[in-house]
Order: C-alpha cells, then sequence, then structure tokens
C-alpha cells in the first residue's frame, strides 16, 4: 500500500517537473521560446517561435537500442513540437518510410529518431520535446 | 506563415553504390551516432539551412536510395534538381570509370541547365588510392565541372563542396533574374516571383511540389 502511495506520488511529481518544463520552453502561444538543439551535436533543429507545442501520443523507437535483435525499444510520448512545414526546419533528416512514417534525426550526428512525419498528413512534422536541447 | 528562407535548392548526389553518398549526405559532424534503428531503415533526405551573401538557403538533399546498383535512376529522380553531385571513390576506379555513364545519364534525364559538381570521396584513405587527383581534375575539367576530393570520414571538404554547388546554382538563378529584367535590385529570391515565363519549367514545377 505505501509502495503504490509513493509510486503514486512519484508520477505526480513527474507530471509537475513535466509541465513546468513545457511552461518554460514555450510562450503564451505555445511556441518555442528558444532554439532547439540536436541533444548530442551542436546541430540547429528548430529556430525561435517556428513550432507549436502539441499533446499526442506517439511510439517512438529508443535512440538507444541496447542490440539489433527486435522487437524495437521504445517509449510512447506524449509532448511534442509541431510544425506545419517541412521547410521550417533549420536542419533534419528524414528516415526512409515505414508503415507510412517518416522518423526524423539530427541531421549532422543522426542521432534519432527525435521525431516523426506520417506520409498521409503533408502539414504535421513531429519533434519530441524529450529529444532534443531547448536554448 | 511567412517564408523564413530566400531559396529552395533540391539537390541529388549520385554515383555508383558504396562510394560514401550516404555519408556526404551532408554530415559534417565526425562522431556520426551510429543508431541502430535509423541505420536499419535508411536515410531519405536531409534539410540543411545555409547562409550565402545573406540570404537563407534551403537545401533538400537527396541520396539515390540504393537504385543505382539496378540502375534505374529515372526522370521521377531528377524531376526539379538544380544541384547533382557526382561521386565516385578515389579507393574504387570502377567508380571513377563510371562518372561518365552517370553524366550521360543526367544528360538524358535531368534538366539541361542543371549544376554539376564531381566529387572524389573517400580522400583520407591513401594508401589506398586508385584514382589520382589529377586525373579527377582532368575528367572535370574535361565536363566543364567543378571538381573536389572530399571525406565525409574526415570532414573534408563536404561542406565547403556543398556551398559550392549552392553558390553556382544561386549565381545561375539570379543571373537569370537579372536577364529577365523582372527583380532589379533582388529581392527575396526566386521564390516571390510570379511570372518568370524564361524559366525552365521543371525548376519551378519543383517548388510548387514542396
Amino acid at each position: 500500500m505505501a509502495e503504490q502511495e509513493s509510486s503514486k506520488s512519484l508520477h505526480t511529481n513527474q507530471n509537475r517537473e513535466q509541465s513546468s518544463k513545457l511552461e518554460n520552453i514555450s510562450d503564451v502561444g505555445g511556441k518555442n521560446k528558444t532554439k532547439i538543439y540536436c541533444q548530442r551535436c551542436p546541430s540547429l533543429v528548430l529556430s525561435p517561435r517556428q513550432a507549436t507545442l502539441v499533446q499526442k501520443e506517439f511510439f517512438l523507437p529508443n535512440m538507444y537500442q541496447k542490440n539489433e535483435c527486435t522487437p524495437i525499444e521504445g517509449v510512447t510520448l506524449v509532448d511534442f513540437w509541431h510544425v506545419s512545414d517541412m521547410l521550417t526546419f533549420d536542419n533534419v533528416g528524414f528516415s526512409k518510410t515505414v508503415d507510412n512514417i517518416k522518423y526524423l534525426m539530427c541531421a549532422d550526428c543522426e542521432v534519432g529518431p527525435i521525431g516523426w512525419h506520417s506520409v498521409h498528413d503533408k502539414k504535421s512534422y513531429y519533434v519530441a520535446v524529450d529529444r532534443v536541447k531547448h536554448g | 506563415m511567412a517564408k523564413t528562407y530566400d531559396y529552395l535548392f533540391k539537390l541529388l548526389l549520385i554515383g555508383d553504390s558504396a562510394v560514401g553518398k550516404t555519408c556526404i549526405l551532408f554530415r559534417f559532424s565526425e562522431d556520426a551516432f551510429n543508431s541502430t534503428f535509423i541505420s536499419t531503415i535508411g536515410i531519405d533526405f536531409k534539410i540543411r539551412t545555409i547562409e550565402l551573401d545573406g540570404k537563407k538557403i534551403k537545401l533538400q538533399i537527396w541520396d539515390t536510395a540504393g537504385q543505382e546498383r539496378f540502375r534505374t535512376i529515372t526522370t521521377a529522380y531528377y524531376r526539379g534538381a538544380m544541384g547533382i553531385m557526382l561521386v565516385y571513390d578515389i579507393t574504387n576506379e570502377k567508380s571513377f570509370d563510371n562518372i561518365r555513364t552517370w553524366i550521360r545519364n543526367i544528360e538524358e534525364h535531368a534538366s539541361k541547365d542543371v549544376e554539376k559538381m564531381m566529387l572524389g570521396n573517400k580522400c583520407d584513405l591513401t594508401d589506398r588510392r586508385q584514382v589520382s587527383k589529377d586525373r579527377g581534375e582532368q575528367l572535370a575539367i574535361e565536363h566543364g565541372i567543378k571538381f573536389m576530393e572530399t571525406s565525409a570520414k574526415a570532414s573534408i571538404n563536404v561542406e565547403e563542396a556543398f556551398f559550392t554547388l549552392a553558390r553556382d546554382i544561386k549565381s545561375k538563378m539570379d543571373r537569370k533574374i537579372d536577364s529577365s529584367g523582372q527583380v532589379s535590385g533582388k529581392q527575396g529570391g526566386g521564390y516571390q516571383l510570379k511570372n518568370e515565363n524564361s524559366q525552365k519549367k521543371s525548376f519551378w514545377k519543383s517548388c510548387t511540389l514542396l
């Protein structure tokens, strides 16, 4: 019981942390306040105020896979930067299409996936808040 | 939303397989991350932003995605391309010989005024060199195109090569715009222009597609 309680409060704390993080990186209109960089190298992905914060559940494979064996390990992420034109990106790489999805990567060091794009929606490109660096 | 760039250039990488085209896909970073997931599915294209003469230029760079193995590079792939990087591997004689075939392929399928540049890649592998720099230069002169030796692995000349190609495309565009007399003083580049009758159709098609 006690364990359950503590896990619950941990969860709430994480939520609180995440929402304060989101407040720090977005302006009142939900646009990115700062530049958005690759987490691993100095590559600029998006310039300030070019993307809008959205909540959308999507499963992204981990950037660091333990081994090449299937199944692919990953995590369902919720907070994404949304961009409606691919040319809004300063630098980004697109993977080939798998099940109608193109995964986004850093254009320089190729770490990824840092986001995704569905070939069925030409006006939506998503970059995971947790997979890029802000500021 | 207002456009955040002045020019958009579609560039292609052409050459035999295994000459390192994928590495040249504008990788500036020396320590590329070997993501098992990404490398398994492969890279389709990249968007890069560079600045030339105070203008923001978006480059959309495409790899042949292995089609070269079957020699099925067709008009569809070349459509809208404004610049082509012809890549061979300095440690592989055959890939150099095939540059002539690739040039013929381009002449057959690509727009007549596409800018070309030739790259001798893997120039860090000096002890395995099969094609001298001289021969590369000669071939480039023969076809009237620019030439550089590069190493994607050691980050030699890769960035310079793309800047050079982009600069050549931009100069060509600016000359066209000037000669058609539609824009004096050159504001904003080709994208704001609407009635460019003198422009090649294929070029503008690419703009509307993207």
